[in-house]
C-alpha cells in the first residue's frame, strides 16, 4: 500500500495544498534571503576595512621614517604601527560567528605585546547584543520553527476534525499512513533546506570545496534531529494544541534556556581573572624597570637574545637598548598571566563542545563557526599569530637599536610581512556523530510510542 | 462599559486559570528560571564587582608606591581603571557583557575600553543570556499567551461567547474583563517576586538602598506591570481575532517570535545601514590628520608651534627657551595634549551620535514593538544601557586629561629645561590626586534617557483599549 502512486500523490496534495507550506517555504526563503545579504555585507565591509591596510601601513611607515631622519633606529621605532590582520574565510559569510565581537585587525609597536593584544575595534555594543540574522541564524533558530509548523498537526489535525477514525477503518496499515505522512513532510523540509543553502551557496558565492560540503552535512543532520523530535511529540497522539506548545517550549529550551544556563556554568567554572591581571603585571613589570639598576632588566633580555650583550649599556644614562629591554621584560613577567588566559579560553571552548554533545543547537552552532573559523579558537590562534608576527618584528629591529644605525640607514619597508593565520579545516565527527546519536535515540522512542499511541489502542473512545 | 460585568469576568478567568493544571506546571518552570537567573546574576555581579574592586585597589597602591620620578614617566605609567558593574546590573545584564571591562589612561592617546566578557566568551553567549529581565521580557508574555490563547477563542468555540453576548454584558466590556483577568494573573504570580528580588539583591549587594535605587526599583515594577498588562492585552485580541484557539496561539506565537526576535535583529541592522559608523582606522585617521593640520607637537617646523614659541618668549621677555622660568618642554606637550584632546572629543561625540542615531531605529520601532521599549527602559533604569557606557567613556577621558594635566603642570614649574630627563620629583606630587569614580545617571538624566520607551508604553497601553473597542464593534469577530 505505501507504493500506492495514487495514495501518494493525493498525500502530496493534501499536505502542499495547505496554507501552511506556502507560507513556511515564503518566509524561510525571504528570511534566507535577508541573511544572506546581511551576512555578505558584515564581511564585505570587514573586507573593505582590510583592503585599506596595506597603503594605510606603507604611508604610516613613510611618515614615520621623514620624521626620525637623523635620529637613531631606537628613537624611531618608538612611534610605528604594524598592522596585523584577521581576513574572513569565504564561509564566514555564512556564519558570522565572534566575528563582529572580536577585532579582525590589531596594530601592534614595537613596545611591550600584552598591553596591545586586547585592543578593541570600534563597535555599536547595542549590535552586538542584539546579534546577526545570518544564514546561520536563520538555520539554526527558525528552520526548527518550520519543522515545527509543518509536523505539530499531522496526525492531531485529522483527529481533530474526525477524519482519522474513517483512515483507521478504511486501511489496515495504520503505521504506513502515518509514515507516508511524515515521509512527505521530511521531503518537503529536506527539500526548503536545499533550496534555501544551495540559494547561499550562489548568493555568497561559496565554493565547492570540503568546507561548503561540510556545512551542509552538520545542516542535514541538524534538521534530522529537529524533525524526529517533533516525530517524538507527536507519537504522543495529543492535540494539535499541545503539540504546539510542547514543541515551541523545546525550542525555547534548546535554544534560548539550555544555552543560557551554560554559559552561566563556563562563566562560572572558568572565570577569566588573567585578562586584567595580565594587564596590571605587564604595565608594573616594564615601569618598576626604570627605577631598577639596569643590569637585571639586561640580564632578562640577554637569556632570550645574548648576542646583544657584546654592545655595552651604558648604567648610569638611558639608551634605547635598555629601553626596548624594559619593555621585553614587562612581557616576560606577564607572559605566566597571558599564557594562563589562553589555556582558559581553550577550556572554556572544550567544555562548551561537551555542552554540545547534549544539546544539538549548541553543537551545529558551534560547528557551523568552527568550519566558518569565526570561533573563539580562531581568534586565539589569530592573536598568537599577531605575537609571533611582534616577535619577529622586534628581532628584525633589536641589531639596529643595539648598534644605534641612523633611521635612514636601515631599510624600513623590509620589515617582516605579517602573514595571516590562515584556514583551519574543522572536525566535525563528535558533532555530527551526538546529532546522529540523539535523532537516532529519538526516532526510536517515537516509534515505539507510535505503536503503542495509535496502533495498539486501549482506549477506543479517542481511537 | 460596566464595571460590576468586567470584574466578574475577570475574576472568572483568574479563576478558571487556576483551576487547571498546566499554568502552574509551566509558572514552577519559570519560577525555578527566575531564581537561578536571579542567584547566578546576583552571584556574578558580586564576584565580578569584588574582582575589579581588588585590581583597582592594586592599581591604586601601585600609584601611591611609586618612587620619586619625572613627571612624564608618571604620565605614561598612566592609569588603569576598571569598570564597575551598577547595582541592578543583576537584575538586567543588558550591554554589560558587550562593552570592555578596563582601560588603560596614559599622556597623549585615547586608548578603547578593552576585555569585554563577550570578547572572551565562545559564542554561547550570542544565544542570549539567562537574567531575571530576559525571563520578564521574553518568557513571560510567552506564558500569558500559553494560559490566554483560548481565552476569547475558546468561548467562540465551546459557543459560550453567545450566551454572554446575549446577556447585559458587552463584547467590549467581555474583552477588557479578561485582558484584566489575564493581567491580575500575571501580576499576582511575578511582580511580588520581581520586587523581592529586586529589593533583597540590592541590598546583599551594597548593603544599602539609595533613595534613587529605590525609585529606580519603583518604577522598573510599574513599566514591568505596564508591560504586562499590554501583552495580555495583545494576547486577548489575537484571541478574539481568531475563530479557534488553535489559529490564535499559531498567530500568537510567530507575532511572539516577529517581536522578539526578528524585530530587534532587523531594526539594528537597519540602523546600522542607514546610519554608517567610521571603523578604527578611518576614526584613528581622520583624528591624526586633524591634528597634523593644527599643530604637531612632534614636528620641528609646525607653524602653530613656532608661534606658541614666539608667544611665551615674549611673555617672559626673554630670547631663548632655555631661559624660560617655566620648563618649555611641558608646554609644547600640554598644548599638543589639548589639541588632540579636543580634536579626539568631537570626533568621539560624533561617533556616539551616529551610534546613538543607529539605535534610535530601535527606539522608534518600540511603538511597533512593546518588547523594544520594554527593554530600552529596563535598560536605562538598571544602568546597563548604551548612554550609561558611553558616560563611562567620557567620564574616563576626562580623568584622563585632567591628570596628564596636572602632571604636565608638575613637569612646568619643577622641572629644569636643562637635562630635563635626569631629573624626578617627590611621589607626594601624585599621590594627591583624586581616584577616578564613576557618576551614574541622576534620576532626571535616566528618566529622559528612557523618556521615549515609556512613552511608548503608555502609547501601547491607551491604543490597546482603543483597539479592543474596535474589535468589540466588528460582527465578524463575535462569531
Amino acid at each position: 500500500m505505501i507504493f500506492n502512486n495514487k495514495v501518494w500523490s493525493l498525500e502530496v496534495k493534501n499536505f502542499l495544498l495547505g496554507n501552511t507550506v506556502l507560507w513556511g517555504f515564503v518566509s524561510l526563503m525571504l528570511f534566507g534571503l535577508y541573511g544572506f545579504f546581511h551576512g555578505n555585507n558584515v564581511i564585505e565591509r570587514q573586507e573593505q576595512i582590510l583592503a585599506k591596510i596595506p597603503s594605510v601601513q606603507t604611508a604610516h611607515i613613510q611618515t614615520v621614517v621623514e620624521h626620525g631622519k637623523g635620529k637613531t633606529v631606537g628613537s624611531t621605532a618608538y612611534y610605528p604601527f604594524f598592522y596585523t590582520t584577521n581576513p574572513p574565510s569565504p564561509w564566514a559569510k555564512f556564519s558570522i560567528g565572534q566575528r563582529d565581537v572580536n577585532p579582525f585587525n590589531l596594530k601592534v609597536k614595537m613596545l611591550g605585546i600584552e598591553g596591545q593584544l586586547h585592543d578593541s575595534e570600534l563597535t555599536n555594543p547595542l549590535t552586538l547584543l542584539v546579534g546577526n540574522l545570518d544564514a546561520s541564524f536563520v538555520f539554526i533558530f527558525l528552520f526548527p520553527l518550520l519543522i515545527i509548523a509543518f509536523t505539530y498537526n499531522t496526525l492531531s489535525e485529522e483527529q481533530e476534525s474526525g477524519v482519522w477514525k474513517i483512515v483507521r477503518i478504511s486501511s489496515s496499515h495504520t503505521l504506513s499512513v502515518i509514515a507516508r505522512k511524515l515521509l512527505i513532510r521530511l521531503a518537503v523540509v529536506l527539500l526548503t533546506s536545499a533550496i534555501v543553502f544551495l540559494m547561499g551557496m550562489i548568493y555568497l558565492s561559496l565554493p565547492f570545496s570540503l568546507p561548503s560540503m561540510q556545512l551542509g552535512i552538520v545542516l542535514l543532520c541538524y534538521v534530522i534531529f529537529w524533525f524526529t523530535l517533533a516525530l517524538m511529540i507527536i507519537s504522543f497522539g495529543k492535540s494539535s494544541s499541545f503539540n504546539a506548545t510542547v514543541l515551541v517550549c523545546l525550542w525555547i529550551f534548546l535554544c534560548i534556556l539550555f544555552p543560557g544556563i551554560a554559559n552561566i556554568i563556563i562563566d562560572n567554572k572558568i572565570p577569566v581573572p588573567e585578562a586584567q591581571q595580565t594587564a596590571i603585571k605587564q604595565r608594573e613589570g616594564y615601569h618598576q624597570k626604570w627605577d631598577m639598576p639596569k643590569k637585571p632588566t639586561m640580564e632578562t633580555f640577554y637569556a632570550s637574545y645574548p648576542e646583544y650583550r657584546k654592545y655595552p649599556i651604558p648604567e648610569d644614562k638611558y639608551s634605547s637598548g635598555w629601553y626596548y629591554a624594559m619593555q621585553y621584560a614587562g612581557d616576560v613577567e606577564s607572559s605566566e598571566s597571558s599564557d594562563e588566559l589562553f589555556k582558559k579560553l581553550e577550556q572554556r571552548q572544550n567544555l562548551s563542545d561537551l555542552f554540545g554533545q547534549f544539546n544539538p543547537v549548541i553543537a551545529a552552532q558551534q560547528h557551523l563557526n568552527k568550519i566558518a573559523n569565526t570561533d573563539l579558537a580562531n581568534h586565539i590562534q589569530y592573536l598568537r599569530s599577531v605575537k609571533r608576527h611582534h616577535k619577529s618584528l622586534r628581532e628584525y629591529f633589536y641589531p639596529g637599536i643595539f648598534q644605534e644605525t641612523l633611521t635612514e640607514n636601515l631599510d624600513w619597508n623590509a620589515h617582516p610581512k605579517y602573514e595571516p593565520a590562515g584556514y583551519v579545516t574543522a572536525s566535525l565527527l563528535s558533532g555530527i556523530v551526538s546529532m546522529l546519536l540523539w535523532s537516532i535515540a529519538i526516532f526510536f522512542t517515537s516509534t515505539v510510542l507510535f505503536k503503542r499511541n495509535f496502533i495498539h489502542i486501549t482506549d477506543k473512545q479517542n481511537a | 462599559m460596566h464595571f460590576k460585568f468586567i470584574r466578574i469576568i475577570a475574576k472568572q478567568e483568574w479563576l478558571s486559570i487556576f483551576r487547571i493544571k498546566t499554568p502552574l506546571a509551566l509558572y514552577s518552570v519559570l519560577l525555578a528560571l527566575m531564581l537561578l537567573a536571579t542567584f547566578t546574576g546576583w552571584q556574578y555581579v558580586n564576584t565580578f564587582n569584588k574582582q575589579q574592586a581588588q585590581a583597582r585597589e592594586e592599581v591604586h597602591d601601585h600609584w601611591m608606591n611609586q618612587p620619586n620620578r619625572h613627571p612624564h614617566r608618571v604620565a605614561h605609567y598612566g592609569y588603569l581603571v576598571f569598570r564597575e558593574k551598577s547595582p541592578l546590573s543583576f537584575f538586567d545584564f543588558g550591554l554589560d557583557s558587550y562593552v570592555g571591562n578596563s582601560v588603560f589612561l596614559e599622556a597623549h592617546r585615547q586608548n578603547t575600553v578593552n576585555m569585554s566578557e563577550a570578547g572572551f566568551s565562545n559564542g554561547m553567549l550570542r544565544f542570549g543570556q539567562l537574567s531575571m529581565a530576559s525571563v520578564f521580557q521574553l518568557l513571560i508574555p510567552l506564558f500569558i499567551i500559553f494560559i490566554g490563547f483560548q481565552t476569547i477563542a475558546g468561548l467562540k468555540q465551546n459557543g459560550v461567547l453567545k450566551i454572554l453576548l446575549c446577556q447585559r454584558a458587552s463584547y467590549y466590556d467581555i474583552l477588557i474583563g479578561k485582558t484584566l483577568g489575564l493581567a491580575a494573573v500575571s501580576w499576582a504570580l511575578f511582580l511580588p517576586l520581581l520586587f523581592t528580588a529586586l529589593i533583597g539583591g540590592v541590598f546583599l549587594l551594597n548593603g544599602n538602598i539609595t533613595p534613587q535605587t529605590g525609585l529606580n526599583i519603583g518604577i522598573l515594577l510599574f513599566s514591568y506591570g505596564l508591560y504586562l498588562f499590554i501583552i495580555s492585552m495583545m494576547v486577548v485580541a489575537v484571541s478574539a481575532l481568531s475563530s479557534s484557539g488553535a489559529n490564535s496561539l499559531v498567530v500568537s506565537v510567530l507575532i511572539w517570535i516577529l517581536c522578539f526576535v526578528i524585530i530587534p535583529k532587523g531594526a539594528q541592522t537597519l540602523g546600522n545601514y542607514l546610519f554608517q559608523a567610521p571603523d578604527k582606522i578611518a576614526f584613528e585617521h581622520s583624528i591624526e590628520e586633524e591634528i597634523s593640520k593644527e599643530g604637531d607637537s612632534h614636528n620641528p617646523d609646525d607653524p602653530h608651534f613656532a608661534e606658541l614659541k614666539n608667544k611665551t618668549l615674549k611673555k617672559y621677555g626673554v630670547d631663548s627657551v632655555q631661559n624660560l622660568p617655566v620648563n618649555y618642554g611641558a608646554l609644547v606637550m600640554q598644548e599638543g595634549e589639548n589639541i588632540s584632546s579636543g580634536i579626539f572629543n568631537r570626533h568621539f561625540d560624533q561617533l556616539i551620535k551616529t551610534y546613538k542615531a543607529q539605535n534610535s531605529i530601535a527606539t522608534i520601532l518600540g511603538f511597533l514593538d512593546p518588547y523594544l521599549a520594554m527593554r530600552n527602559v529596563s535598560m536605562s533604569i538598571s544602568g546597563v544601557d548604551f548612554e550609561t557606557f558611553s558616560e563611562f567613556q567620557k567620564q574616563t577621558e576626562h580623568y584622563r586629561f585632567n591628570k596628564t594635566k596636572n602632571l604636565n603642570e608638575i613637569h612646568l614649574t619643577q622641572i629644569d629645561y636643562k637635562n630635563d630627563r635626569d631629573q624626578k620629583v617627590g611621589q607626594s606630587n601624585w599621590q594627591q590626586m583624586a581616584e577616578f569614580s564613576f557618576k551614574p545617571f541622576s534620576l532626571s538624566q535616566t528618566m529622559k534617557n528612557s523618556l521615549w520607551g515609556f512613552i511608548s508604553l503608555i502609547l501601547w497601553t491607551l491604543s490597546g483599549f482603543f483597539v479592543l473597542q474596535y474589535i468589540s464593534t466588528l460582527r465578524k469577530y463575535q462569531l
